[in-house]
């Protein structure tokens, strides 16, 4: 079995690259990932029209959209070996925590890539008033760390389950609540002119118990 | 079976006193009553969640069945335990505030155990095979475990609740008439043992299946 030293961040690193290597080899799941984005954002944009001056309308379908987004495609990293039967080799050469760890970046490189895109169009779509970039971005961050953190593990927990995809969304989201409410409000205060800190500090409180757990249960993850 | 009819004998009993012998409150009225089952479903609903939680993790650590049958067996009865404390408290809402559903932080909460109740259970059904079965809910269960204080913290933030807060207050102390605390308290206890008594029941028809599985 791997050692200690297999765990540290070269292994991390390995694991990075080749998830981005054979992501853009097929790039089957950004396409999806990224039609799918842009699937729910025209549907709000078509079914509530422009949204100028509702800043609450905003955030939440804001968040709606990144949401679903997120649900689509994160468990498309460990679902994605399993159905490859490559998992076993991997798991010959890095330890579970390397290859989760290696997994949670992928997964938030992946969500970056998918907010790049999402988010200039749903400002622009929705005619949102000019946003404070600065805590826009922070809370976009912040909420991207605990969304990621949450969907790579329950993403490696339902890659073994049959389903697989059917599940994913449901037992995610229970996990999920508090990041979308705490976003949400923050979003809203961001745009009302408010202050942002307490939101944004409950979520990074969030992203780094979720986190902290992960890298308890990393370890437990796969055994037979 | 004595005990069992001692507690068939101690919930009923203390259903008739609830309504014959202990008073109502002012502006409650008549849907005072639903106190004694509405609280006591919803303690039994986080009794179960925890008692489910704490034997995930030592399943974790000890990786004995036993506290799997444990984990399970908790999680199905504080979803039914859950569903009456929801729907109870559904009821009284719609006869206090008008409306059966609100989004009130204490019925975000209640929901989302719920929701934390059915996804345990949609994984479990989704694995066949026992002990991979065992480890994956033990992480789910552990993991669901973080975001209950989040929830706990961040609803009430966002949210104003106008649910009564004779127990769960901001002082900590029991704003209730002497009576009623006395029944509500037995009520509690007849709770809290009927969730054990059902729990070792589910416990050894888990225990019986495993066995029958292996032989």
């Amino acid at each position: 079995m791997p050692s200690n030293g297999s765990s540290s961040g070269a292994a991390v690193w390995a694991i990075l690259r080749k998830e981005c290597r054979s992501e853009w080899r097929t790039r089957y799941g950004l396409n999806a990932a990224l039609l799918f984005a842009i699937t729910t954002l025209t549907s709000v944009s078509f079914a509530v029209g422009r949204l100028t001056d509702r800043v609450d309308l905003l955030s939440a379908l804001l968040w709606v959209v990144l949401l679903f987004a997120a649900l689509a495609s994160m468990s498309h990293a460990f679902v994605r070996e399993v159905e490859g039967h490559t998992l076993t080799l991997l798991r010959l050469v890095a330890s579970p925590t390397a290859i989760a760890l290696g997994k949670l970046l992928f997964n938030l490189v992946f969500l970056a890539v998918i907010e790049s895109v999402a988010v200039p169009l749903y400002l622009v779509l929705m005619g949102a008033p000019p946003p404070r970039w600065g805590a826009f971005l922070a809370l976009l961050g912040l909420g991207s760390v605990a969304l990621a953190c949450a969907t790579t593990l329950v993403g490696a927990v339902i890659a073994q389950t049959r389903g697989r995809g059917a599940l994913f969304a449901g037992v995610a989201l229970p996990l999920l609540l508090p990041v979308l409410a705490a976003s949400v409000s923050g979003m809203r205060s961001q745009w009302a002119g408010g202050p942002i800190t307490a939101e944004a500090r409950l979520l990074a409180a969030y992203a780094v118990a979720l986190f902290g757990v992960s890298l308890l249960l990393y370890d437990h993850l796969w055994e037979d | 079976m004595i005990a069992r009819v001692l507690l068939l004998v101690w919930i009923a009993g203390w259903i008739l006193m609830a309504f014959f012998w202990a008073p109502l409150v002012p502006v409650l009225g008549e849907t005072t009553r639903v106190l004694y089952f509405h609280i006591p479903a919803a303690w039994v609903t986080v009794l179960a969640l925890g008692w489910s939680m704490a034997h995930s993790v030592l399943y974790l650590r000890r990786r004995r069945m036993e506290h799997d049958h444990h984990a399970a067996a908790a999680a199905e009865i504080g979803l039914l335990f859950c569903v009456l404390a929801t729907v109870s408290g559904s009821l009284w809402a719609k006869a206090m505030w008008g409306s059966y559903w609100n989004w009130d932080p204490r019925e975000t909460s209640i929901f989302f155990l719920l929701l934390v109740y059915a996804a345990y259970l949609a994984l479990r059904g989704a694995i066949e095979q026992p002990e991979r079965r065992a480890r994956l809910a033990a992480i789910y269960s552990a993991v669901a475990f973080v975001t209950v204080p989040f929830l706990i913290f961040v609803v009430p933030r966002i949210y104003f609740s106008l649910h009564p807060d004779p127990i769960i207050n901001p002082q900590g102390k029991l704003d209730m008439d002497p009576r009623i605390r006395i029944a509500f308290f037995a009520m509690l206890l007849g709770f809290s043992c009927l969730f054990f008594w059902m729990q070792s029941l589910r416990v050894r028809v888990a225990r019986m299946e495993h066995r029958l599985d292996e032989s």
